[in-house]
């Protein structure tokens, strides 16, 4: 009989529930958040659905962040000032 | 003291099951390795000294704790022996560290091996292979080592093939990617030398990095000839538009040549960095820059590589032969640079 230690991590305590933010019932005249990746077309993505988001459903007005690289969660000042600024955001991948 | 072990434990019949048992668990990299019995595993602590559940690294984009006791059972998988776990544990740190930023190579479609490039007394000690065959077969520290990093980033931090390892190719050095500098023979300061250690010390430096290219120069008796041939083969590499760090591996052959001109690292660094620049309209002619050519794009460059200190130079390889390599390093370095720990015994 050969015993062995099991070389990959074990489920620990559930995480810590992560709470999302009510969805507003309507985006007519929302502040829109757009946090684009930094890769090719990601803004040119986003900014399109920015564009319908205002069109189809009457958002505000639409502002972009860039973040420092695609690997990477958003850097905080780009949490903080979508927090202060936006009502709603966008975040995606384009490549 | 007594040594707890948290690990959960599984009972196996004999020896053949236990490595097909391990193979079933989907813990391999696709060979067989050593079964993770508890005295090798406290073997592998012993060596140094470490806590069980030390924290060597914290992935903060996974939110992973990597325990010594982790990174032991996998570097018995892999077939090291206790003495080369120091160098494991320095390597798990490099790859932890925000600097490496393991989320984008642990990932990527792009496809980074890990890279590691062994310094200092340990190399020698524990026969990191720096000469003949480099890049292997047939060295058990250059093949063990690098492959316990790779079985700690499957089975502790995730970086499963298909799941969240995405690699489109990968590549031969994803299953190990370890070199020892020729500190012996090299004209010039070791790597962790150059960044920030003694000599004495021992270090290993961390890359997320592509597959080695190979590159012939057979006519040249000058530097300046040996590096123009690495530097036109380097232009067009990796990914040309990132900026990635490169390593370049300079053996025998063309070191004694290089050196034979008085040229150091940093001279060396300097002209491979001018002389790898890409014109905008060749980028943009061979899509590979976004957006028509105009004017002035036949003379406005781009630097293969940031700035010459984004080309890390070390002296490996066999004696014979006219023949060096450069390896580019994955995505970008906004994305991962590469990073030296201290091998601590």
């Amino acid at each position: 009989m050969i015993e062995l230690l099991d070389p990959t991590v074990q489920p620990g305590p559930a995480p810590q529930p992560v709470a999302y933010a009510p969805r507003p019932g309507s985006l007519a005249g929302k502040r829109v958040g757009l946090v684009e990746n930094t890769k090719f077309n990601s803004d040119r993505l986003l900014q399109k659905i920015g564009d319908l988001l205002r069109a189809e459903h009457g958002a505000g007005e639409t502002r972009m962040w860039r973040k420092h690289n695609s690997s990477v969660p958003a850097h905080d000042a780009i949490i903080q000032e979508l927090r202060a600024t936006c009502d709603v955001m966008v975040a995606g991948i384009g490549d | 003291m007594t040594v707890e072990l948290s690990s959960k434990r599984h009972a196996i019949e004999d020896l053949t099951d236990a490595i097909e048992f391990c193979h079933q668990q989907g813990w391999t990299d696709g060979l067989p390795v050593v079964p993770p019995t508890p005295d090798r595993v406290l073997a592998m602590l012993e060596a140094v000294r470490l806590a069980p559940d030390h924290q060597v690294a914290y992935i903060a984009h996974r939110a992973v704790a990597v325990t010594a006791e982790k990174v032991a059972v996998n570097a018995v998988m892999a077939g090291c022996t206790p003495a080369y776990m120091p160098v494991v544990v320095a390597a798990i740190e490099g790859i932890g560290d925000p600097a490496w930023s393991y989320h984008g190579p642990g990932t990527s479609t792009a496809g980074a091996g890990v890279l590691i490039v062994v310094n200092g007394p340990v190399a020698r000690e524990l026969d990191i292979n720096a000469g003949d065959n480099l890049f292997g077969p047939g060295w058990r520290a250059n093949l063990t080592i690098g492959r316990a990093v790779r079985l700690v980033m499957r089975n502790v931090c995730g970086s499963r093939p298909g799941t969240l390892d995405r690699g489109t190719l990968g590549h031969p050095g994803k299953l190990s990617y370890v070199i020892a500098e020729n500190e012996l023979d090299s004209p010039w300061p070791p790597l962790h030398v150059e960044r920030g250690f003694r000599a004495d010390q021992s270090a290993v430096t961390v890359m997320a990095a592509e597959a080695p290219h190979q590159f012939y120069n057979q006519l040249s008796r000058t530097a300046e000839g040996v590096l123009t041939t690495l530097a036109d083969d380097m232009r067009i590499s990796g990914n040309v538009m990132g900026q990635t760090q490169y390593l370049v591996i300079l053996a025998g052959e063309h070191m004694r040549t290089i050196a034979r001109d008085g040229w150091s690292k940093a001279r060396i660094r300097h002209f491979v960095w001018e002389h790898t620049q890409n014109s905008h309209a060749h980028l943009k002619r061979t899509h590979r820059m976004a957006g028509e050519i105009l004017p002035g794009d036949e003379t406005r460059m781009r630097p293969l590589v940031e700035t010459p200190d984004d080309i890390l130079v070390v002296a490996a390889g066999g004696r014979a032969g006219a023949f060096s390599a450069y390896v580019p390093g994955w995505g970008s370095k906004r994305s991962s640079q590469a990073v030296t720990k201290e091998v601590k015994r």
